[in-house]
């Protein structure tokens, strides 16, 4: 039986497919589209869906849909009934996608997709409790969810067992710290709904003491916090609820100065504001994690909703709760909740037994040799082919060990926002110079962000402070651990301001290939650690297929592109050459 | 030949741009007017007899959690959009 979900029209629009029960394939629209972020119907996602298992859309027993449109249209429609007539130029902007798309769901699903079959609705925040829960390997968990907003939820709790979920309790719009951390992102410069880490990792340069940080006595103001860790926001600091701008002017003179422009310098006192907003945020969730497992008696936890991809916290949670283990799945974010629409229609609703687990995000697609042999015959493009694994491991490593910038495409591409392998950037974090470098040949971003480090699970504990047992959610990048002081200089590429680092762990089973790489690297280099970063052009989302690759390559200062069992140089194909940043944007 | 095709690519475009625009300038008047009498009238009624759409103003209680007993339902429930 074959089950499709699906997740639009706010952000992150995704499919997944599921077959009797296991996730076969998933994919966010934007990696097809092109489009960062894609908020509309994802259709390119669902035709790669049904391809990649060969079958029709009559193949679908059941779609299920992230969301119950008409109850979050209610809220909507609470917020300019309550906020007239401040509201009237978000109900002109926001109206006509209502209208045309949002309320036209099922209409839209059965003449795009030309299904004929039962649609069923499935609650947000049930949607991501299912979407971890469901494919975790907990039999019984405390499940959290905590986003901006779903339909009227903004955080809820409840408790997972066998392939039932009860979320109990809800904090409802418009308190929500979800909006909280967006609203201070905006208020520092950034993007909302993008560029919320880049305030994670600003945070780390802020001043982290609690006693010493006025700006977090500041913010307190604006969220009440019980010792339930039930909050509610104090909305004179915010206009989210009626405006397209998120912060107040109160709010600007509580943090002593206007919205920083995006060109503007970041100074100390915006890095002390994003340290207190991280120091906000954890003591909030800690709370209501310490009175979940008081309540509900269990040491699993899974975690979902797009504050789960805070992954500074997510590092600090079994230390600073009684929780034992963690899970988190790799995009539990909006994206994740296909998954998680698809797998509650299978496992709750119609009654199957639990039986699958996720263990790695391959869950995109994937180009064949010869597919990718005929690509680089047809657009004249100069490579040389490996004779087989051995002679790729090696002149890879040796490659990345001489300090070249690698792109890295092979086997099915990721599920969620992070690179794990699949589509990444890979260089050596031993250099000092490498984050300069690769801010300046290919990624061009803010100063103060971090590079990631990809480390093998069995050296994992020898170079990171990580909870033991190592938590799963590391193998999809969602935990950062201090990284041991003994190691700071030896790998200053991927050591942050703060000493910790945003750790890949990989298995061997996950992905022979890039696990057997990373071996390789450290014989030559004596340390089996890499930079892994997402491969991807500012501003556009991760490549998916050898086109994107290529032109990503190409239009960037990567030097080498190793691609299935092929390796192209970009300084043999000058042809080809552009440069991406006249057009990025971010 | 080709010219004329040109011409017609370029003129089915500019139809389609000024299509849009109208659509704008519709889309605006009618919104504007379903704003200023359906939902201005009904807020205001609503505020006359003191009914609050959005809790902006929360009392000051033991615990802002609600209860939510958000669990499995029958089937029909989850054909509803609401």
């Amino acid at each position: 039986m074959y089950i499709l979900g699906i997740g639009c029209y706010y952000h992150d629009s995704s499919a997944a497919l599921l077959k009797d029960g296991k996730i076969v394939a998933a994919a966010q629209e934007e990696r097809f589209s092109r489009k960062k972020h894609d908020t509309s119907f994802p259709i390119n996602s669902i035709k790669y869906c049904l391809k990649s298992q060969n079958i029709t859309i009559k193949d679908i027993k059941y779609i299920g849909f992230y969301e119950k449109p008409f109850l979050k249209f209610e809220r909507v429609l609470s917020q300019h009934l309550q906020m007239f007539p401040l509201s009237f130029k978000t109900f002109l902007s926001s109206m006509p996608s209502w209208i045309n798309e949002k309320l036209r769901v099922v209409r839209r699903i059965k003449k795009e997709l030309k299904y004929k079959g039962d649609i069923f609705f499935i609650e947000h925040h049930l949607s991501h409790a299912a979407g971890s829960f469901l494919i975790s390997p907990f039999e019984k968990a405390a499940i959290l969810t905590i986003d901006g907003v779903g339909e009227w939820a903004t955080t809820t709790y409840g408790i997972g067992k066998g392939n039932n979920i009860n979320l109990t309790n809800e904090i409802r719009f418009p308190n929500s710290i979800g909006l909280v951390y967006s609203a201070i992102t905006a208020y520092l410069g950034f993007s909302v709904n993008n560029s919320e880490y880049k305030v994670m990792g600003l945070s780390s340069y802020g001043n982290m003491n609690k006693d010493t940080n006025e700006y977090y006595k500041r913010l307190k103001k604006v969220i009440y916090l019980k010792e339930d860790g039930s909050y509610k926001s104090d909305m004179d600091y915010f206009i989210y609820h009626y405006a397209n701008k998120m912060p107040s002017k109160k709010l600007c003179k509580l943090l002593d100065g206007p919205i920083r422009n995006p060109n503007e310098e970041i100074t100390k006192r915006h890095k002390d504001i994003a340290a207190a907003l991280q120091l906000l945020t954890e003591e909030v969730i800690t709370k209501i994690l310490n009175y979940m497992h008081k309540t509900i008696k269990c040491d699993n936890l899974i975690l979902s909703g797009g504050v789960a991809l805070n992954s500074v916290y997510n590092g600090k949670i079994l230390r600073n709760t009684p929780f034992k283990r963690i899970w988190i799945q790799p995009d539990p974010g909006d994206g994740g909740t296909s998954i998680g629409a698809a797998s509650y229609i299978y496992h709750s609703i119609l009654r199957n037994k639990r039986n699958f687990i996720l263990k790695d995000a391959y869950l995109g697609p994937e180009y064949s040799t010869k597919e990718i042999k005929n690509f680089l015959g047809k657009n004249n493009i100069k490579y040389s082919e490996f004779k087989n694994e051995r002679e790729l491991l090696e002149k890879t490593a040796k490659l990345i060990y001489e300090n070249r910038v690698v792109g890295w495409f092979q086997g099915r591409m990721e599920w969620g926002p992070r690179a794990l392998g699949a589509r990444s950037i890979l260089s050596n974090p031993c250099n000092h110079k490498m984050k300069e470098i690769l801010n300046l040949k290919v990624k061009h971003r803010e100063k103060f962000r971090p590079f990631a480090p990809v480390v093998c699970e069995d050296d994992a504990l020898k170079y990171f402070d990580c909870d033991i047992p190592i938590p799963e959610p590391t193998d999809f990048m969602l935990m950062v651990y201090p990284i041991k002081k003994k190691w700071h200089k030896i790998i200053p590429a991927v050591t942050h301001i703060d000493g910790s680092g945003r750790l890949q762990t990989i298995k061997k089973s996950q992905n022979h290939l890039y696990y057997n790489l990373i071996k390789q690297f450290g014989k030559l280099s004596g340390i089996p650690i890499l930079i892994n970063t997402s491969f991807n052009i500012r501003g556009e989302p991760i490549v998916c297929t050898p086109n994107d690759a290529y032109k990503c390559m190409m239009g960037t200062g990567i030097d080498y592109l190793v691609i299935n069992k092929f390796l192209i140089k970009r300084e043999d194909n000058p042809k080809d050459k552009w440069d991406s940043e006249r057009y990025a944007n971010d | 030949m080709k010219r004329i095709k040109q011409f017609f690519t370029g003129f089915k475009e500019g139809l389609k741009d000024f299509g849009g625009n109208i659509s704008i300038v519709v889309n605006t008047i009618l919104l504007s007017f379903v704003y200023l009498i359906g939902v201005g009238l009904t807020s205001i009624i609503a505020k006359i007899f003191k009914k609050r759409f959005l809790q902006l103003k929360e009392s000051k209680r033991e615990s802002y959690w609600k209860s939510l007993n958000l669990k499995k339902k029958k089937m029909e429930e989850y054909y509803r959009q609401f």
